[in-house]
């Protein structure tokens, strides 16, 4: 059966950088991912990029002109946006294009600027009878972190939840963060600092929401056919799976002003389905894993998604934080990167992070942040609109 | 405010002006599910034969849970100017929705899990030139 290879990563540091354009920064980590590689530019046989919304037009045709910037080919050029969920869902078309045989060394790629401030408004151009539900909520003032907050608070009120939890979520990815040199923030946190933060949306305090970032990543795939042409190790992809939303769920789902819940559909069902069909893709289930990268938008997020990907029962998440379980050297290592608590939001370029820990990890060369007997990770990022793509890789 | 209009927060709802508003959703005939804010179609996929109406909903729940904003958003979100932190519910209705919207004579240290709360129509802000915001509100039931 065919089978999916990595050869080569590259990642930017996360941080702001005004004086570099996402294409230079995305060059730059191409380099480093075909230098990885071994693999020439020329070489690659397709491409697919992230698509942005905060970059105009060039950032909707990201793809085209990072290409233009290494040097045009006329290779296939897909151009992806699956909102935050977009750099998963970029590997799984990459995956799909070779495992299709179109073609045998793809690159994704995804680069991102945070703009300055919040999220801006997405222009509608047409004319449409209704104004959007995002529109209705921009009206109302409820930023996403309220989302976060209703989701967190119901959390609380179910599990015995308390606000140490929370800080101790964020104490945790600081800790990981701390030991990452492409991280922005590398500061260690106690609990009292985190407590002591400014509370943005009750219960989320402004330690406990992820900021945004500029980031890029790259990634070299290939055919295990074409890789061991390359090298004796290749990462292999055990799974790469895509999933949207199912219709009942119960979240308050950034920025749904009602909603329906219908009995038996999980919370988060994008997350979920994602998960559950990278694990049957992988053959593997949770308990197969060595650690895992989530999307930590909030310290919410890690309590909900080790639910979710099914490493504990409902409800029981935040003892895994009481315990320090979820450190490197514990029994279930949680964003060992230091997740998006510590890299900052770079929308669609934030997958890659994942990918790039996961592929260190794998290859024993994450240095201080090293999971012992790492041999198998998964990574699950998710977006607005219900998207969501899950990653599993292994030795 | 003098010389202000009144501008609902979106098109299509809630019924207003009116003695006791609504909000304006739609309910499926087939499946008996229904949707805030009003949908053009069923959204439920077992449904086959989609038999959409308009309805007004209930205007009375129970809280489902809060949050409390506590910094004005930055645009686009627009937000009160002095801004002052009011919780945000979401409440559940007999129908099975749940609702987010913002609260009004509501005090933080009141609020239970599973309280009543019942549905308004009124100002929510002055926007800056002047008009005021109308949209839905949800205040504890006494």
């Amino acid at each position: 059966m065919k089978e999916v290879a990595i050869l080569g990563v590259g990642l930017h540091a996360w941080g702001k950088f005004p004086e570099k354009s996402w294409t230079q920064m995305l060059v730059e980590t191409a380099k480093e991912a075909l230098k990885d590689a071994g693999v020439e530019w020329t070489d690659i046989q397709a491409l697919v990029a992230s698509s942005q919304l905060w970059g105009g037009r060039k950032g909707i045709y990201a793809g085209n002109y990072f290409a233009e910037a290494m040097g045009e080919t006329g290779m296939s050029i897909i151009n992806v946006n699956n909102a935050c969920a977009t750099a998963g869902s970029v590997m799984s078309v990459a995956c799909m294009t070779i495992l299709s045989g179109a073609a045998d060394l793809v690159m994704a790629a995804g680069a991102d600027k945070s703009p300055k401030g919040f999220f801006p408004s997405i222009p509608v151009y047409h004319e449409e009878p209704l104004p959007s539900v995002d529109t209705i909520r921009w009206n109302m003032g409820f930023p996403n972190p309220v989302f976060w907050a209703l989701e967190c608070q119901k959390r609380m009120d179910r599990y015995g939840v308390t606000e140490t939890h929370l800080a101790k979520v964020k104490v945790a990815m600081s800790k990981h963060g701390a030991l990452n040199p492409k991280a922005r923030y590398r500061k260690q946190f106690t609990i009292e600092e985190v407590l002591n933060s400014a509370m943005v949306a009750d219960p989320l305090r402004l330690y406990e929401i992820c900021a945004t970032s500029d980031g890029a990543g790259t990634v070299v795939l290939a055919s295990m056919e074409k890789a061991r042409q390359y090298t004796t190790k290749p990462i292999i992809v055990a799974a790469s799976s895509v999933a949207s939303g199912v219709y009942g769920d119960p979240t308050a789902r950034i920025p749904s002003l009602g909603i329906m819940p219908k009995p038996g559909v999980p919370i988060i069902s994008e997350s979920y389905v994602a998960a559950k069909t990278a694990y049957e893709q992988a053959g593997i289930g949770p308990e197969d894993i060595d650690f895992i990268e989530l999307p930590d938008n909030s310290s919410w997020h890690p309590l909900q998604y080790l639910e979710t990907m099914g490493f504990c029962k409902e409800g029981e998440s935040h003892h895994l934080f009481d315990e320090d379980a979820v450190l490197i050297g514990g029994r279930l290592p949680v964003c060992p990167s230091g997740g998006f608590s510590s890299f900052g939001e770079a929308t669609t370029a934030q997958g890659f992070v994942q990918v790039y820990e996961l592929v260190q990890q794998l290859r024993g060369q994450a240095g201080a942040r090293q999971v012992k007997g790492a041999n198998v990770g998964i990574a699950e990022v998710y977006g607005a609109a219900a998207n969501n793509a899950a990653l599993v890789l292994k030795t | 405010m003098e010389g202000g209009k009144q501008v609902p927060v979106g098109q299509g709802l809630f019924t207003w002006p009116s003695d006791e508003p609504r909000l304006i959703g739609t309910h499926c005939k087939s499946c008996g599910d229904y949707f805030f804010p009003k949908t053009f179609t069923c959204h439920n996929p077992k449904c086959k034969e989609k038999q959409i109406e308009e309805v007004t909903l209930s205007r009375k729940g129970k809280l489902w849970s809060y949050s409390i904003l506590y910094y004005p958003p930055p645009p686009p979100f627009v937000a009160p100017d002095p801004f002052v932190p009011i919780p945000i519910v979401e409440v559940e209705i007999p129908e099975g929705l749940k609702i987010i919207g913002m609260t009004e004579d509501c005090d933080p240290k009141d609020l239970r899990f599973g309280m009543e709360m019942e549905l308004v129509v009124g100002k929510l802000y002055t926007d800056k030139t002047g008009n005021d915001m109308i949209g839905w509100k949800f205040r504890p039931v006494r």
